[in-house]
């Protein structure tokens, strides 16, 4: 019992008493509607029997209940205005505390974290990099200096071996056709081959 | 609104008879506990004073002029607490009942949804609004019996998901609702 009587704040029950408040006008509301309601009923049977009078009275008590009615809507409004902002000064509240929380933690860890270590870390790390480059350096240098030379050579033969056989193979082509053009045209007509190629199927 | 529906039994006369027959009446008592529970959702009744009930439409078939008797309704009555379907109200007393169209715990789900779906946690809402505000029109316990929903609510409150306080006049209750949802 006195640990669920706990979670119940002063606040709590201030805001309570307040939307009791709130009912009850709602409920004082609602009857003086109903009597308002039923006074007009009772002015329009008064008129039917010719009662001028009493129909009179009764229209007066209604408006005399209209202007209360009103009355209580304003209040009303003033309580709920009430009761909300106590409402949102709590959350406003429990944000504010949450925040405090927040950065005490935040203190915390930065307190774990000094700029000394932060440096620290930080030059062991450029050390470490610094060494393994030292030691790709070392590992891959070895092979480019004494091969660099050897694969360039490769590479420009097989480059070299790729440019003969694409002449070789489109070369055949040429001594096989009777051609009045000079040798010029033939080169040329392997750069934009389209019509001239399909000049040479015709012919 | 439309009127309730009555089934066909309604316009049996023997219907409104104890019948002698054990099994038959079991049967006859499990229709009749059906009917009551389907009128008193559609009305939303919460309570049954017996006689009175007895004089109203849902004992009283004028059509075919049968009435239940008080005693009949009675043993009906408590068949549904041994279902937990009604309690009697007092508790001493067998003249008046809460009939469970909803049985507390139920109630207890349909507050806690609402509660939540409305984000009321964390704040102090009074049994009138639950019962009687705007916020709850249109739900199953608008209007619902102040004495049903304090049952509801006391599921709850053995749940740890809420808690009763009274206000300053001590009449007045209001209860807060813990964040769950």
């Amino acid at each position: 019992m006195g640990a669920r009587e706990s979670k119940i704040t002063p606040q709590d029950r201030a805001i309570l008493d307040l939307k009791v408040q709130r009912d009850r006008l709602k409920k004082y509301s609602k009857k003086i509607q109903l009597v308002a309601l039923r006074e007009k009923e009772i002015a329009k049977e008064a008129l039917l029997t010719g009662n001028k009078r009493k129909a009179l009275l009764a229209l007066k008590k209604k408006k005399y209940q209209e202007v209360l009615l009103e009355k209580t809507e304003t209040q009303l409004i003033n309580l709920e205005e009430l009761t909300q902002t106590i409402e949102f000064a709590l959350v406003e509240k429990e944000v504010l505390a949450g925040l405090a929380r927040g950065n005490e933690i935040l203190k915390e860890i930065h307190n774990e974290i000094s700029l000394e270590q932060v440096e620290q870390i930080m030059e062991d790390t450029a050390d470490a990099i610094a060494y393994q480059n030292e030691i790709e350096e070392l590992l891959s240098g070895k092979i480019t200096e004494d091969d660099e030379e050897e694969i360039m050579q490769e590479l420009e033969a097989i480059v070299e071996e790729q440019i003969a056989s694409e002449i070789n193979a489109s070369m055949p082509k040429v001594p096989d056709v009777e051609l009045p053009t000079s040798t010029k045209d033939d080169i040329q007509s392997k750069v934009p081959p389209k019509k001239e190629e399909q000049q040479m199927l015709a012919a | 609104m439309s009127a309730f529906d009555f089934p066909s039994i309604y316009n049996f006369p023997p219907f409104f008879t104890q019948q002698p027959n054990e099994a038959t009446w079991q049967t006859q008592a499990q229709l009749w506990i059906s009917i009551i529970l389907s009128y008193c959702r559609f009305y939303k009744i919460h309570r049954l004073d017996l006689s009175d009930a007895l004089t109203t439409e849902l004992f009283y078939n004028k059509s075919i002029n049968r009435r239940l008797k008080l005693e009949t309704l009675q043993s009906i009555i408590k068949m549904m607490i041994k279902q937990g379907l009604a309690e009697w109200d007092p508790p001493n007393k067998k003249t008046s009942a809460f009939i469970y169209w909803k049985k507390p715990e139920e109630w207890a789900t349909s507050i806690s949804n609402w509660v939540s779906e409305n984000g009321l946690n964390n704040s102090i809402v009074t049994l009138y609004e639950i019962a009687h505000g705007e916020a709850s029109e249109g739900t199953e316990f608008h209007e619902i019996d102040q004495a049903v929903l304090l049952k509801a609510l006391d599921v709850l409150v053995k749940k740890g998901e809420a808690q009763t306080l009274q206000a300053t006049n001590a009449e007045e209750m209001g209860v807060k609702f813990f964040g769950t949802g």
